[in-house]
């Protein structure tokens, strides 16, 4: 049913909670959403810039803060980069010292994902659950780096700490534990009807949509495509350890939570393995200072989908040129397409439902284009609004 | 034969002369520089051979001229950089917005950073830049060094 009348919803761009703000104009015919524009870029600085003007040791520190849940999965995409032009490789032991890092910064990730979904659905018991479950991955990378948010494992030429037998039990210990919470989470993701009634068929995703644009990671692989760079274009150790890569044909924002959740059992299993094959040996080789002139690509699949960075040196002890893409970019128009046509009222769910490195939804600016007249509203009161219409009844 | 080689061997087959270099690195990663106007051909022949992923484009100032690299990816495994050359000012760069849906945001991106007009791109409106930021400062060229940035942007906004 058209009401015959356009509203533009203007949707962000802050919100202190959250990381990163970003603006979506959306245009809306009564409740059903037609069409959106995204404006990025409110959390742009300069990073590709500041990568020219440093050495290449200053910059693993930058890489690492460009994100403040996948940092380790930069470091590791730049120091592979780097270690290409130089031709060197990363010592065995270091290289599934990577992998652990890697996979358990994704159950980190995943769980915190998994947290905010819920939470934009309104069931904030179980957000509360998933999040203290969480600290248990936190404790452990925090056991083996020193570190909650920015591990600083990676480095050039390897990694600069190293997992000791003593603490390999307490990390299997908080392996066990997570495994039964996520597998009771899964049980209980399928049977709440809440969960239910507001992810199926919600900011579905057609398979062919995903591929035309470009979508990455788990968005790509809940809509049934099997794709993923630790598979199809292995790094570190992902060649040697076995894993599943998981995927769902649903399409929708219940099949990413359910994607998610399997990718943190895998991944589970993964440490697990390396735990068990680590090779002995050192833990990184020294590089030079200059790098000699070339090019450079590398990708890692990082929590949220691949990333990708290119490198380009002149043989000085700078970079020439440095590129990030990373994963949220490429799903944003997989996600405008996932808007069309839903309901205002799933606009944060479906929006948090790539998992973005932003969810800005603080502020909204109602216009009604024929009265011209402004309403504002903050987050909490849409919800609240959203809650009413839809006459949920919340856990 | 490899599977890279294989590529290799189409791409040469295909393209012939509009092929300025080629190169395989290693395992899993072709380079291949084109000459500028081949761009639409050799995409739209990288997307029927399974290049339908699009990762990202990377622009590079050489001094005289943008290089434009598209990162393609076959089945997310091989990584393929294509390479162009185009003039700084006054260059006509197609879109391939038609060919690989996908890659909208990444045009919009190099045409902000970089002062690239792609032709027929539906909306090349500001998308990462903040507002009121000068038109024809493009942050990325090496012209712009931060202190320009900041003697010639900010000091103008200190100053209201």
């Amino acid at each position: 049913m058209s009401y015959g009348s356009i509203v533009k919803v203007p949707f962000g761009p802050q919100h202190p909670a959250l990381k990163e703000p970003e603006h979506f104009l959306f245009e809306i015919d009564g409740e059903i959403i037609v069409n959106v524009k995204p404006r990025i870029g409110y959390n742009h600085r300069g990073i590709e810039k500041a990568f020219e003007r440093r050495t290449y040791i200053q910059n693993i520190y930058l890489a690492e803060r460009i994100c403040g849940i996948c940092s380790d999965a930069h470091t590791t995409c730049y120091t592979q980069a780097i270690e290409d032009l130089l031709g060197l490789d990363a010592p065995p032991r270091a290289r599934y010292i990577r992998v652990i890092v890697a996979e358990l910064e994704r159950i980190h990730s995943h769980s915190l994902w998994l947290g905010i979904a819920v939470h934009e659905i309104g069931f904030d018991t179980f957000f509360m659950y998933l999040w203290r479950d969480r600290e248990a991955v936190m404790d452990i990378l925090e056991l083996i780096s020193g570190n909650r948010v920015h591990y600083a494992m990676n480095t050039i030429g390897g990694v600069r700490r190293d997992i000791t037998p003593e603490i390999i039990p307490k990390i299997i210990r908080s392996l066990d534990f997570l495994e039964k919470r996520t597998k009771y989470y899964m049980k209980a993701l399928r049977s709440e009807r809440t969960v239910l009634k507001r992810t199926v068929d919600v900011g579905v995703l057609k398979p062919k949509d995903a591929v035309e644009l470009c979508a990455v990671g788990p968005t790509l692989r809940a809509s049934g495509v099997k794709n993923d760079v630790r598979g199809d274009d292995p790094y570190a150790a992902y060649d040697e350890i076995p894993f599943n890569i998981v995927t769902d044909d649903g399409c929708d924002v219940f099949s990413r939570m359910l994607v998610r959740c399997g990718e943190i059992l895998e991944s589970i299993n993964m440490i697990r393995y390396a735990l068990d094959h680590m090779p002995s040996g050192m833990l990184r080789v020294r590089m030079p200072m200059a790098v000699k002139p070339g090019e450079a690509v590398s990708r890692v699949e990082a929590p949220r989908g691949e990333l990708i960075h290119y490198v380009k040196s002149n043989g000085s002890t700078r970079p020439e040129r440095y590129k990030v893409r990373s994963p949220t970019l490429a799903n944003i128009p997989a996600l405008c397409r996932m808007f069309i046509g839903q309901h205002v009222a799933d606009i944060p769910i479906i929006l948090a439902g790539i998992d973005p490195c932003f969810a800005c939804m603080d502020r909204l600016v109602f216009i009604d284009v024929k009265t011209n007249k402004r309403k504002s509203l903050d987050f909490e009161s849409f919800s609240e609004m959203v809650r009413k219409q839809r006459n949920f009844r919340l856990a | 034969m490899r599977r890279e080689d294989r590529i290799v061997t189409k791409l040469r087959e295909k393209l012939k002369e509009k092929i300025i270099t080629i190169n395989v690195p290693r395992e899993r990663r072709i380079f291949i520089h084109i000459k500028p106007d081949a761009l639409r051909e050799s995409i739209k022949f990288l997307r029927d051979i399974g290049f339908r992923h699009i990762s990202t484009i990377t622009g590079v100032d050489t001094g005289d001229s943008i290089e434009l690299i598209y990162h393609l990816a076959l089945d997310g495994s091989i990584e393929l950089s294509l390479k162009l050359k185009v003039q700084k000012d006054d260059h006509k760069v197609p879109t391939i917005t038609d060919i690989i849906p996908g890659v909208v945001l990444y045009e919009r991106e190099v045409h902000e950073m970089f002062g690239v007009n792609f032709e027929g791109h539906p909306d090349l409106s500001p998308l990462i830049l903040p507002e009121g930021w000068p038109r024809n400062i493009y942050p990325l060229r090496k012209k712009y060094t931060l202190e320009h940035l900041r003697n010639s942007i900010f000091k103008e906004e200190d100053e209201k």
